[in-house]
């Protein structure tokens, strides 16, 4: 996993309430290969509002204009990624080029879907998120910077904005260490504790 | 003398490998007793560990089996025979995936395929005390015999239990739902949890690891208390448990993963200490009357908008709540009812007895004895949790009866529950349906669905309608 540490890019106001992660991946997406080192899912990201029906861009959609096509943050509406646990729509987001999400609220299981791929989502008050959406709308292609050791975000009109995150994840997305890479930092700590398990547990050893 | 805990508790502090270093609910890492994979999304984990070339730590824990998108019928050359190209992908990926990281897998012609929440306390790979993980939001079911079953997603996390037989969770906070006397006649475990959802909604018990505990449930066979287990999620809960006690012991005795002999007595003592100590203290209680408890049918999208047979659909406007009327409005809507049609006569298209809730030997049993000696008015079909439930059920005769009474009699998978493998509800068609989610298009798209138990829909194949069973 990419560490996360400092992030200055071109961000996108999506002002949609309730993108759900059937939105961001649709379902018949879901049964896509992804293979290591190709973004395979960037093409699948928020499909159906990227595209119409003969797979045209939709010239109206946000992300389509030319000014965000770089975007590497979304400003999102309530309640982004809510929805069904598919992790599809962790992996788009991360496909598409997408390392920072900002917004008032997220779906649980998706945002945490976010964390474990290097991709940082930031709640913020409802009143600043829409402070964002106004400023980027106003001179779109502006950029916003996040910085995660501080837990700040700076809006383009320099205004910073402090965000909470969880110890751990940030601790995590900091160093680049996905679940697997943390966990194997404790290999001698599962090693004796399974030891002890089986020595008390021996019934279980049948299966083993 | 030690502080009294909750067997949700004993069995988190046992797997604990490493503490919470931030001492202000961060995650603990935990060690994993057992493993489940179904053919799902899954192959998005392997995927992602062959690139790294990462291999199973302990294949031997980790059990793998086809459920979702296998087809329910024409079985004997699949998977080839699967015209549906990205399906057969799917199905045959785990079996390619099973092979190459060296775990077990039961596939479409194995004896002891079925539903992943069905053949895991079937076979007895779910017993008390055991840490479980499975990729899918109905992996409570496996609390039922008294383990401690937590829900993973398909890719991450899987990759995650695969690559190290551990996993990181923060401790839910624990709930109690009790239930003391004596269920009413034709009142079954899915009523039951029918109604705690609809008294606590969807989202009522989340963030908490919940045991179902009184006589009530103490009465319940395992495969009810699998049932009850079954749709904590529904109710937000990930965790859904219920003590072991001999009800459990009689239940695994003898299965093919159980413990044997000298292993069995020294397991059964472990076992015996697990459950909660009598004056546990919980988060939160809860405690429903038996008086209060009927027969339970679905009128709307959402678990919780479920009410007793005798009840009629309800009038939005009377809800003081905007939030609330606008849902029910919706749902109301989509499943084109209008206000106070009594739900009992409501007319029904098609019935689907089946899934991981209400498919196992037991409530193909409940739902024979309401067919017995009587024909099915419209389509309606029967899909065994697992292939030795469907023998099991053959063996007993209940093929034949559901036969003579033109149901189909299909083979074991998720089926009509999701709809993954094709066998779906069609648009604007009305099904009853002994799954566990009456969501918008989760049979199908359009399609309406009312969740209850198995002898309700086979009350309602027999009739044409919902119909309370009593009065059969
Ligand atoms: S039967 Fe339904 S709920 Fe159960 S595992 Fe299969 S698809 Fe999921």
């Amino acid at each position: 996993m990419q560490p996360f540490t400092t992030l200055t890019a071109i961000a996108a106001p999506l002002d949609i309430a309730k993108i759900d992660t059937g939105m961001i991946v649709p379902g018949r997406f879901q049964r896509l290969p992804r293979r290591p080192g190709h973004a395979d899912y960037a093409r699948v990201f928020l499909h159906d509002l990227r595209f119409d029906e003969n797979e045209q861009p939709r010239a109206e959609f946000i992300l389509n204009h030319a000014a965000y096509r770089e975007a590497g943050i979304l400003v999102t509406g309530p309640d982004f990624g809510c929805g069904s646990s598919r992790e599809a729509a962790a992996y788009a987001t991360l496909d598409s080029g997408v390392r920072a999400l900002i917004g008032a609220s997220f779906g649980d299981v998706y945002r945490g879907n976010c964390m474990q791929n290097g991709v940082l989502t930031i709640v913020l008050p409802a009143p600043v998120i829409s402070g964002l959406m106004t400023q980027l709308k106003a001179a779109p292609g502006a950029a916003i910077t996040v910085d995660l050791a501080l837990q700040t975000v700076t809006a383009p009109d320099g205004s910073t904005h402090g965000f909470d995150i969880d110890a751990t994840r940030k601790e995590r997305l900091l160093k680049g260490l996905d679940d697997v890479g943390v966990t194997l930092q404790h290999l001698a700590q599962i090693e004796t504790f399974e030891k002890q398990y089986r020595a008390d547990m021996p019934w279980l050893a049948s299966i083993l | 003398m030690n502080p009294p805990v909750s067997i949700f508790d004993r069995l988190w502090a046992r797997h604990v490998i490493v503490a919470d270093a931030t001492g202000a609910g961060g995650e603990d890492l935990l060690f994993v007793d057992r493993n489940l994979v179904h053919e799902g999304g899954t192959f998005l984990a392997f995927d992602q560990m062959r690139g790294e070339g990462r291999q199973v730590l302990k294949p031997k824990q980790t059990l793998a089996v086809t459920d979702h998108y296998l087809p329910s019928t024409n079985r004997a050359t699949a998977p080839g025979s699967i015209a549906n190209a990205e399906i057969r992908r799917v199905v045959e990926a785990l079996d390619h995936n099973a092979r190459e990281f060296g775990i077990e897998h039961y596939g479409v012609h194995h004896p002891r395929q079925g539903i992943i929440h069905v053949i895991g306390p079937e076979l007895g790979w779910t017993q008390p005390g055991l840490l479980i993980t499975c990729c899918d939001s109905h992996t409570a079911t496996h609390g039922a015999l008294g383990a401690l079953p937590i829900p993973i997603g398909q890719s991450n996390q899987l990759r995650h239990v695969l690559a190290t037989q551990t996993i990181w969770q923060k401790k839910p906070k624990t709930m109690r739902i009790s239930i003391e006397g004596t269920l009413p006649a034709q009142v079954s475990a899915k009523d039951v949890i029918l109604s705690i959802i609809a008294r606590i909604g969807i989202g009522g018990a989340s963030g908490h690891a919940v045991e179902y505990a009184g006589s009530a449930i103490r009465a319940l066979s395992m495969e009810g208390r699998m049932t009850l287990c079954n749709m904590s999620i529904e109710a937000g809960a990930r965790i859904g448990m219920i003590a072991p006690d001999d009800t459990t012991y009689a239940y695994l005795h003898g299965r093919p993963f159980a413990p044997k002999d000298t292993d069995w007595d020294q397991a059964l003592a472990y076992w015996r200490t697990l459950p909660s100590d009598a004056d546990a203290r919980f988060d939160r209680e809860l405690s429903l009357n038996t008086s209060e408890l009927a027969p339970m049918v679905s009128w709307g999208t959402s678990p919780e908008d479920s009410s007793p047979i005798t009840g009629s659909v309800p009038d939005p406007a009377s809800m003081a709540d905007a939030e609330k009327r606008g849902r029910v409005q919706r749902a109301l809507d989509y499943m084109k009812l209008a206000p106070g049609t009594p739900l009992a006569g409501i007319n029904i298209d098609r019935v689907f007895i089946g899934s991981c809730t209400n498919a196992r030997i037991e409530d193909l049993r409940a739902a024979a004895e309401v067919v017995k000696g009587r024909k099915a008015v419209i389509p309606a079909m029967v899909v065994p949790g697992s292939s030795a439930v469907k023998r099991q059920a053959e063996s007993e005769g209940l093929d034949r009866i559901f036969l003579a009474a033109g149901f189909e009699w299909r083979d074991a998978s998720c089926s009509m529950c999701g709809g993954s493998n094709g066998d779906t509800v069609a648009a604007g068609q009305r099904s009853a349906s002994t799954t566990n989610r009456n969501f918008e298009g989760r049979q199908g798209p359009g399609a309406l669905t009312h969740i209850m138990s198995p002898a309700m829909a086979a009350a309602a194949a027999v009739t044409g309608r919902l119909t309370d069973v009593r009065t059969l």
